[in-house]
């Protein structure tokens, strides 16, 4: 089970509310590439995964992911903090406003609700590992593309954070990856899962 | 020298105590001044301490921060919560 620590994992405190910047930033709460399919994707992985020290990854990285999210989370309330229609209609956020208010609900950039259909579960530990290394670069290139399109350094300073886990992540599932191909057979040159092929 | 309970009956005691305390955790969320429950919650916060203590120094981690061993982490030693023999 989990519970909880009413902190976050790095400061978010952001000076001036921005509108623009929340309507692209919340692609990292819901879209394809953010923190909840990422959290989602590693803790409903563990089931089949068959190494302790994958496991350990998984449930340890799932967990980071829902801290992530929770910093999204805040740098999106800070951002849309005390707007005024007026503000949001000439950022364009006035179409999410009418559904939502100032709600934080998770979709992507382009307004497509969260949908699991962003997160690999294959059963199969090759393809599961190799789904959470791309899973990793995307994000990370989620957030250069974050730090493109924003110039407030009290926005960028928590994005640059969250980016460089996404790189510490992916040298995780890298070594997770090597135990699993290390136990396969070593004249397995395709590194398929033999556990379910005998 | 105390016998020590097995893996499954003392972890059954653990959820037990935690299930208290997460329950009168609700119930203090929405009465943060009921005295009753947080005398309640002090009272039984003891006993699950006590309780995880003693599982962890046998039986491993609880949480991320419970690993004892100092030649290893057994964090990543299972079973797992989701497997029968955790249970």
């Amino acid at each position: 089970m989990w519970t909880y620590d009413k902190k976050l994992q790095y400061p978010v405190k952001i000076k001036n509310p921005n509108a623009n910047y929340a309507k692209i930033i919340i692609s990292q709460l819901g879209g394809p590439d953010g923190e909840l399919a990422a959290s989602m994707r590693y803790l409903h992985q563990r089931y089949s995964m068959p190494y302790d020290k994958v496991r350990g990854i998984l449930t340890d990285v799932g967990t980071e992911e829902l801290a992530h999210l929770e910093m999204i989370g805040a740098i999106l309330y800070q951002l849309t903090k005390g707007l005024s229609p007026e503000e949001l209609k000439k950022a364009g956020m006035d179409i999410y406003f009418v559904d939502h208010t100032a709600g934080l609900y998770p979709i992507a950039a382009s307004g497509v609700p969260f949908d699991m259909k962003y997160v690999g579960v294959k059963g199969d530990v090759i393809a599961d590992l190799n789904e959470d290394l791309a899973a990793e670069q995307k994000a990370r290139v989620t957030y250069d593309n974050i730090l493109r399109l924003v110039d407030d350094p009290d926005v960028r300073d928590p994005i640059k954070y969250l980016r460089q886990r996404e790189l510490v992540h992916y040298q995780r599932f890298g070594d997770a990856l090597r135990i699993a191909q290390d136990d396969l057979d070593s004249k397995n040159f395709y590194a398929f899962n033999p556990s379910y092929d005998q | 020298m105390m016998n020590t309970p097995d893996r499954a009956s003392l972890l059954h005691r653990i959820q037990a105590e935690d299930f208290a305390l997460y329950e009168v955790a609700l119930y203090l969320d929405a009465h943060p001044g009921c005295k009753k429950a947080l005398r309640y919650y002090k009272e039984h916060k003891k006993l699950a301490a006590e309780l995880k203590n003693a599982f962890e120094e046998q039986y491993g981690p609880l949480t991320i921060g419970g690993n004892r061993n100092e030649q290893h982490w057994d964090w990543v030693s299972g079973p797992w919560p989701w497997e029968k023999e955790a249970n």
